[in-house]
């Protein structure tokens, strides 16, 4: 029998992103600075840190110090990360598109696959998207028609910690604590890299309504 | 005169259950088609009341007393008007009780009465109004605007509700209890009207509102960081389009690497399972049982295999005869019974000059000792001679043996 830490305790090894989408229990039982304080040591022994991002949010195991072989790890990650943007940037923007109440995909919003999959059908613009979004290597879709494209996507992003499918026969999905992570890191690169991405968006919009 | 009243109110009503199907098709699309409808009946409602038509060129709507009816009995969502006039409410409740105190002064009773009510009417329509207001507030609130579509829309929508959240907190303060208890004075009708009525609707009314604001401001912040957030997905594919190589830093070969790249990889793999635990016998069995299952099955499939060829060439002979060093034993045993002296093993060992390893040799008494029956085991005495460990006790060497007759 493990106990509630032990197991929090390996999620966290596991590599796991904690929220309260995924594991609710988990992420209070963290959220309290005693029960984190509890954990530390044995992260600790293991050369791991508890870490979070976006507000606590959610959590995740950090190197604590950085050897050659942490940061071979860490930059076959970002490496990861950075490729994968474009196509989890543009899938985020065709989720919020093709939602009616077009408010940006955030933790625990929930997606109805079968309802976005009916307004992607009915709009080709939507249907191009998804197909070009499914043919990034990310999601290496094959498929020709948008059932197996979608399907195919949603199931990737589940295995990747963005989704979480709580009943496993419905084809409800709610958005992770990993998105906010997401939305981070993207923020992230906007500052350190200077691009002022918000402005950009700004001018083309203005732009967009003079022509 | 009230029979007359009552007779008109429920020709009034009746019109309104009769026609209800126009009248909630003018309250769904805001005006009347008068064209699907016959003259007289549409004169009728607009005579009544209900229907008014503002410019003679504009189509017939429904009066605002029926569409605030409705919206009031429906819950309804589209109703964003919140009645902020407390102030002259107020004003004609004073007015209103005075009068029935100057009448009650004179003596004339019915009068009183007949103002008694007014004004009860008026409270409760007053605070009926308030609990509205904050109702109209909090579904709005709870639906986070959902009647418009886009985040700009439920910004707007916002500020327009924190504005008559403000205004109505502004009103409230036109309530001045210390002028409506002088004005109650002693009469008991009037105190509960004007002061225990009014003042637990404004107490409630009060709170909710600024539980309201708080989540006015709340929402509001989200909105704006729903903005933000699609602003930041659209210039960065925007950004991604006009440069399309553009590959972020490496941020993981800075020294301080940000902790929102530095996740650890997966340390855990699966435990083996343990044999000799004893506690999961049981469900080792179970495991096995299940997998044999599998098993019998797939043996099914492969029935017909040839049957194995069978061997019939020489087996090898099972060895009977003793080792020389069993040989050796036994007669060292026999020498001792010959001369029923005690004779340690080594000694007998040197004196017959033996070609085994002298530790071989001691192991193999001490065999032969312990595989003599119990009958003859009690002839015969063994006993070794050695040393205590220097450091460890419970350990003790063996050096030699004495073998000797009982």
């Amino acid at each position: 029998m493990m106990t509630e830490a032990g197991r929090i305790l390996s999620l966290l090894l596991e590599g796991k992103f904690i929220c309260q989408v995924t594991d609710e229990d988990a992420w209070r039982f963290l959220k309290s600075r005693d029960n984190a304080q509890k954990l530390e040591p044995h992260l600790n022994m293991l050369n791991r840190t508890l870490a979070s991002a976006a507000d606590a949010e959610v959590f995740f195991s950090a190197y604590m110090t950085l050897g050659d072989a942490e940061r071979k790890v860490l930059a076959q990650q970002f490496q990861d990360t950075a490729t994968n943007l474009v196509p989890l940037v543009e899938w985020l923007m065709l989720v919020q598109q093709a939602s009616e109440s077009d408010v940006p995909v955030t933790m625990g919003t929930a997606i109805r696959l079968n309802e976005l999959q009916s307004v992607i059908e009915d709009t080709p613009a939507y249907a191009e998207q998804l197909e070009k979004i499914s043919r990034y290597r990310l999601f290496n879709s094959a498929s020709v028609n948008v059932d197996g494209q979608i399907k195919q996507v949603f199931k990737r992003l589940t295995e990747m910690g963005y989704l979480f499918r709580p009943n496993a026969e419905k084809q409800i999905y709610l958005a992770t604590g990993k998105i906010e992570h997401l939305y981070e890191v993207i923020k992230f690169i906007d500052e350190t890299e200077s691009l002022s991405l918000s402005e950009q968006a700004d001018a083309a919009i203005s732009q967009g309504s003079l022509l | 005169m009230s029979q007359a009243l009552i007779q008109a109110g429920s020709r009034l009503l009746n019109a309104l259950g009769r026609h209800s199907e126009l009248i909630m098709q003018a309250y769904l699309n805001g005006h009347v088609e008068e064209s699907a409808h016959s003259r007289k009946v549409l004169e009728q409602l607009v005579q009544l009341g209900v229907l008014w038509r503002p410019d003679p060129h504009s189509a017939l709507r429904l009066k605002a007393a029926v569409r605030t009816l409705l919206e009031g009995s429906l819950q309804d969502e589209r109703n964003r008007n919140i009645n902020a006039n407390i102030g002259t409410a107020l004003a004609s409740l004073k007015t209103l009780a005075e009068h029935y105190k100057e009448a009650l002064y004179y003596n004339r009773y019915s009068e009183a009465h007949a103002h008694m009510s007014d004004l009860t009417e008026h409270v409760y329509q007053l605070t009926e109004s308030l609990a509205n207001s904050v109702r109209v507030m909090f579904s709005r609130i709870n639906n986070e605007f959902g009647y418009v579509a886009s985040v700009e829309a439920k910004i707007r929508e916002n500020e327009l509700a924190q504005s008559q959240v403000s205004e109505l907190l502004h009103q409230l303060e036109c309530f001045r209890f210390d002028e409506l208890s002088d004005i109650a004075a002693s009469n008991r009708e009037l105190r509960h009207l004007l002061v225990v009525a009014l003042q637990q609707s404004f107490a409630k009314a009060a709170q909710e509102l600024s539980i309201a604001q708080a989540r006015l401001l709340d929402l509001l912040g989200r909105f704006r960081e729903f903005q933000g957030r699609t602003r930041l997905l659209k210039g960065f594919l925007l950004h991604m389009e006009q440069h399309p190589d553009f590959a972020p830093g490496n941020y993981p070969a800075l020294s301080q690497v940000p902790v929102l790249f530095n996740q650890s990889g997966n340390v855990l793999a699966n435990a083996a399972p343990d044999m000799n635990q004893v506690d999961h016998e049981q469900d080792y069995q179970y495991l096995i049982a299940n997998l044999t299952d599998i098993h019998r099955r797939a043996d099914h499939a492969d029935h017909s295999t040839a049957a194995p060829e069978i061997d019939i060439s020489e087996q090898t002979t099972i060895e009977l005869e003793k080792d020389p060093i069993q040989h050796a034993v036994e007669s060292y045993f026999c020498e001792v019974i010959d001369s029923g002296q005690p004779r340690t093993a080594l000694q007998y060992y040197a004196d017959h000059d033996l070609a085994f390893d002298p530790e071989v040799w001691i192991y193999q008494v001490i065999g032969g000792y312990q595989a003599l029956d119990e009958t003859d085991k009690q002839f015969f005495a063994l006993e070794p001679t050695g040393e205590q460990h220097r450091v460890f006790t419970g350990n003790f060497y063996i050096n030699d043996i004495t073998l000797g007759l009982r």
